[in-house]
């Protein structure tokens, strides 16, 4: 399977998550997969500006000119995204979610009825499945995890994306490696 | 009263939520001796240490931005992670938010104004609510017979939070109609908007017929 894994954690990689991540690419490695994890710090990554001209101007394109441009890229042809952060006051980091601010190109302005709620239309016929792996703060709670998994269903919602898991970096790599593979 | 509203919006003055904020600003300033300091986060990305103490030092302070794929945009994240040290502090101000969204619907807006209330609590603040409303996209060029209610009500949340420090449930209400459209609703809104607002400008583009390109596919 061909899986992309955005690491979101922040300058000077704080935490467990960037080892956990090199030990998950090594046995994802190993179990046949074709992954990349991309280490958004280390990538020009601006902030999307609400111009809309990736819908209306250029469409598909966004107007900003750097690295985030080849992450969408890579986005829409992967069959599996994992988004990997550290939670910072509750959500993962700004980093993971510029990148995924910057990939609206994915989607089409107009809209359409999707389960009695307004979401946009599609632009490509296929979009790739998306979980999350996160890392807990000392203060995180079950109400944290209650409206981080809410917002996530609706993130995969609006970018045509079905949720994979949502596992924290205290459990074994192993049971995401069973994750991607059952599903 | 004191208030510190933060526009941060990334298209910065000219925004949707510029033109929201400045119906209740205008309000607020209806009471004597009422002071709004106004700043747009955009200006602050490059050092948010300033904004953040301003943030600290201010009685009240608003928040006000658009969702970005059902949260806020990551400009706001990492102001939010910036505000992380001040954690536990002993005065802090009152907080509160005003999120817009360009779906009709306001039920889109409830799942980041919990995180929203959740991160308020976290930081230590006093939470005054939040302020939401749907349909929001092109509000410059939305005809006045679909804005002028709203941009009233604006107002009169304004007025009344400037009068009492509370941010008036009732119509806070009236505000969020529609939480969910029916589905007569949806018949007339949805080709709407998409002609009207999104078709009109790829026109004037010059791009329509590209408008489902698919230039990143593999």
């Amino acid at each position: 399977m061909k899986i992309l894994i955005l690491n979101g954690n922040p300058p000077g990689g704080k935490g467990q998550i960037d080892s956990y991540i090199d030990r998950l690419v090594e046995k994802m490695k190993s179990a046949g997969h074709d992954v990349t994890a991309i280490t958004l710090r280390d990538h020009k990554i601006s902030p999307c500006i609400g111009c809309f001209q990736c819908w209306v101007k250029t469409p598909g394109i966004c107007s900003i000119d750097d690295d985030a441009r080849d992450i969408t890229r890579q986005f829409i042809a992967a069959q599996y995204v994992i988004l990997a952060s550290p939670l910072m006051m509750g959500f993962p980091s700004f980093l993971l979610k510029n990148a995924m601010d910057r990939n609206i190109c994915i989607v089409h302005p107009h809209l359409e009825e999707v389960d009695g709620e307004v979401h946009h239309k599609k632009r490509y016929d296929r979009y790739p499945v998306i979980s999350l792996l996160l890392e807990k703060e000392a203060d995180t709670d079950e109400e944290d995890i209650d409206i981080l998994k809410d917002i996530f269903r609706r993130q995969a919602v609006n970018m045509w994306s079905s949720v994979g898991f949502i596992h924290f970096t205290e459990s074994p790599v192993e049971e995401i490696i069973h994750a991607i593979t059952v599903h | 009263m004191q208030l510190l509203f933060i526009n941060a919006s990334p298209r910065g003055a000219k925004s949707n939520t510029g033109i929201l904020m400045g119906h209740f600003i205008r309000g607020f300033l209806e009471t004597s001796g009422n002071a709004c300091d106004v700043e747009y986060l955009v200006k602050h990305k490059n050092n948010l240490k300033i904004l953040a103490e301003k943030f600290n030092a201010s009685d009240n302070v608003i928040i006000g931005f658009p969702l970005y794929i059902d949260a806020m945009p990551g400009s706001v994240k990492a102001f939010m992670e910036a505000l992380a040290p001040l954690q536990g502090r002993k005065e802090f101000p009152a907080l509160g938010f005003m999120i817009q969204c360009g779906f009709p619907e306001t039920a889109h807006l409830r799942f980041v104004a919990r995180y929203c209330e959740k991160f308020t609590r976290r930081i230590g603040c006093r939470f005054l609510g939040s302020i939401l409303k749907g349909g929001c996209e092109g509000l410059d060029v939305q005809p006045t017979f679909l804005t002028e209610k709203y941009f009233s009500l604006f107002g009169m949340l304004g007025v009344d939070f400037g009068k009492t420090g509370k941010i008036d449930e009732v119509i806070l209400t009236k505000l969020a109609r529609p939480e969910h459209l029916s589905a007569e609703n949806m018949a007339m809104v949805v080709p709407f908007i998409n002609q009207g607002l999104w078709d009109a400008q790829m026109e004037k583009n010059g791009v329509l017929d590209r408008s489902f390109d698919r230039p990143l596919m593999p």
